[in-house]
């Protein structure tokens, strides 16, 4: 029987980045994939990741994952892909299928990566053609190039509800609502605050009542509930969609571990049935580890780290690292997993309503419950401050473990200290140059760069834009406000696209200097012209 | 049109050769490559089978090889999940009604069945 030093299970994040520590400590790694490519969900991944430097913050997902792969295959690491795994057996004896035969493989020792599969939720119509998993589009359109619908409800205000919800705006979809049965945003207050400044409307305390349509959908009417979860009669509101979105949470795919005799334990916390296993993912089996999504839901910065803990682990189980170098590599792992895993979004902190933040700034109620920083609320955090001149101003509430900005700008102008959790300080004495770095680097995109006194009759607010078309210089349209309401008239005084912002244009406006606190988006008017990246090409 | 022509991030997506594939016996386009599904859904067609019992209607759901919702008959072979099956020039896609078996011709299969037959008519039960 063929054997490897170490078989991983799952090209995601987590096992490759297993998979490229074992190797690189000397061992023979093998990987399987059920998937015709390797990298699982990242190269779904279009937005920047949050995190410090050394989790590749601001860096695209699906560049991540392209690094990834590189590192691998520098490594020596194998991945034979379309290779399902049917079976994990006494003595690690691993069962895959690939090309339609059956094939029984044993490691030395077995790294399950299998990540998580999307929940659903049922209600009447929820089996219909254009009912899909908030993954699915992400799929159909990051991967493939093909719009899931032309008019879209999301259901699930959780990090990936808002993030996917948001690459359906960019790929020139109509989100019609971001509903969710919990009266409070589940995710990033950012994310949150970018879909609600394009006019998204969101519908908290509500549910799907039922999807319509007899071969497809065609509608669907959404209702408020109770503290009870009890549908409030009187409360349905109709959307015609095409399609629904299901972002309601991830269950780990621990069949496998399972079915090994691993010691299991139903943790909702950590999303379901998961293995029971130490910080470094050794399982109750010997031999048998367990490392990412499939051990707990978090996301993927914090699964290929887990994946590098567990790689370095494994090869110190078999004898391939000496013990000192690998124990001053895992702890400084341990360390920046650590560090991900603060803030207000931290495991710990899962169901809690958190009523402050670290520096004592009350949560915006505006931000959880219609998903935007009301006017008034944007004071109370130490990125809002008055200044002559450019200056930054940053719309970060919530604890939330990300501190690109403070590295982006040369000048010093942002200050969020050791804690990468603490909420950014713009620091007004600090001269701005403008240079727009902290805007593009921002993965929330809650950095403007604000004139207040531009001119006599205008101030200039710089935004963040990842859309088409692109406006020009000249381009004329609507000043719009935090909840995507339009409050003035706006043109476009120029517009910035260099590598280093990686395709997050900077368009700066012209508003009223009234609105220069109050708009914070720019929708093109009716007929206006725009850069034609059709006829460019 | 659901084809996305250029994206503010990914740019212009990378696709393989237009090619002809039948649908339900009429001609569709796709992109050689892609997901089956995808260039059904490109081309208007969101049905992909009728449920056994109720005759429901079901079409993509997960998109990557999980739920099953979406599986057609390709080239003859009932079950196959569209959404993780390549396209390719002169495709026979057909809509699936209920759970069509599956085909055991393989001789390995047979052979098998023969030795349970064997097998069980010795045993004497």
């Amino acid at each position: 029987m063929e054997r490897h030093d170490l078989i991983v299970v799952g090209a995601g994040p987590s096992g490759l980045s297993a998979a490229i520590e074992a190797a690189k400590a000397g061992m023979d790694v093998v990987v399987f994939d059920e998937n015709a490519r390797p990298g699982g969900q990242l190269f779904k991944q279009i937005h920047k990741f949050f995190g410090s430097k050394e989790h590749r913050a601001k860096v695209r997902g699906f560049r991540i994952g392209d690094e990834l792969l590189r590192e691998a295959a520098a490594a020596g690491v194998r991945v034979s892909l379309d290779s399902s795994v049917l079976g994990l057996y006494q003595d690690r004896e691993v069962v895959v299928r690939h090309g339609g035969e059956v094939f029984h493989i044993k490691g030395d020792a077995v790294l399950v990566a299998t990540g998580a599969s999307e929940n659903t939720l049922g209600f009447p119509g929820w089996t219909l053609p254009g009912v899909i998993g908030a993954g699915a589009a992400q799929t159909m359109m990051n991967l493939h190039g093909v719009r899931p619908g032309d008019r879209i409800l999301m259901l699930g205000s959780g990090n990936v509800g808002l993030v996917v919800g948001f690459q359906l705006l960019q790929a020139g979809c109509d989100v019609v609502a971001i509903v969710d049965a919990a009266p409070r945003v589940g995710g990033y207050g950012v994310h949150a605050a970018k879909i609600a400044r394009c006019g998204v409307p969101f519908y908290l305390s509500h549910t799907i009542v039922a999807a319509e349509g007899r071969d497809c959908v065609t509608g669907v009417t959404i209702g408020e509930v109770d503290k009870a979860w009890r549908m409030v009669p009187g409360t349905e509101k109709h959307f015609d969609v095409d399609t629904i979105c299901i972002a309601v949470g991830l269950s780990p795919m621990s069949q496998l571990l399972d079915m090994a005799g691993c010691d299991m334990v139903d943790d909702p916390g950590r999303g379901g049935l998961v293995p029971v296993c130490d910080e470094r993912g050794a399982t109750s089996v010997p031999g048998i580890f367990a490392s990412g999504d499939v051990s707990g839901i978090e996301e993927a910065s914090s699964a290929m780290i887990e994946g590098r803990i567990s790689g370095a682990t494994i090869a110190d189980y078999l004898g391939y690292l000496d013990h000192d170098d690998e124990k001053a590599r895992v702890d400084a792992l341990e360390t920046s997993l650590d560090s991900l895993r603060q803030g207000m979004f931290a495991p710990k902190n899962r169901g809690r309503v958190v009523e402050s933040t670290d520096e004592g700034c009350p949560v915006s109620r505006n931000l959880l419950e219609h998903g935007f920083l009301s006017d008034d609320e944007v004071w109370s955090y130490p990125g809002t401050t008055h200044a002559k001149g450019v200056h930054a101003v940053i719309e970060c509430s919530q604890n939330i473990p990300c501190n690109p900005c403070q590295d982006a700008c040369g000048k010093g102008c942002i200050s969020i200290g050791d804690s990468i959790t603490s909420l950014p300080v713009v620091l007004s004495e600090k001269s701005c140059i403008a240079c727009g770095m902290c805007v593009a680097s921002c993965p929330g995109q809650a950095i403007f760069l604000v004139n207040e006194e531009a001119a006599e009759d205008y101030a200039t607010v710089t935004l963040p834009y990842e859309f088409l078309p692109l406006p020009v210089a000249g381009t004329r349209g609507g000043g719009l406000s935090r909840s995507g309401e339009e409050i003035c008239d706006a043109v476009v005084e120029s517009v910035r696209s260099a590598g280093a912002f990686d395709h997050t244009n900077l368009l700066t406006i012209r508003v009223p200097r009234d609105c220069a606190m109050r708009a914070r988006f720019f929708r093109i008017g009716r007929g206006e012209s725009c850069e034609d990246k059709e006829v460019l090409s | 049109m659901s084809r996305i022509a250029q994206h503010p991030i990914l740019g212009s997506p990378e696709r393989g050769n237009l090619v002809t594939f039948s649908y339900d016996g009429r001609d569709l386009e796709g992109y050689e490559g892609e997901p089956i599904a995808m260039a059904l859904h490109a081309a208007g067609v969101v049905i992909h089978r009728y449920t056994a019992k109720r005759h429901d209607p079901r079409g993509v759901f997960c998109a990557i090889g999980r739920c099953t919702d979406c599986v057609m008959v390709v080239d003859g072979k009932p079950n196959v999940r569209t959404c993780m099956t390549p396209l390719m020039a002169g495709m026979d896609v057909r809509t699936q009604d209920g759970v069509e078996p599956l085909d055991v011709s393989d001789p390995r299969i047979e052979r098998l069945a023969s030795m349970v037959e064997r097998v069980a008519a010795e045993g004497g039960e």
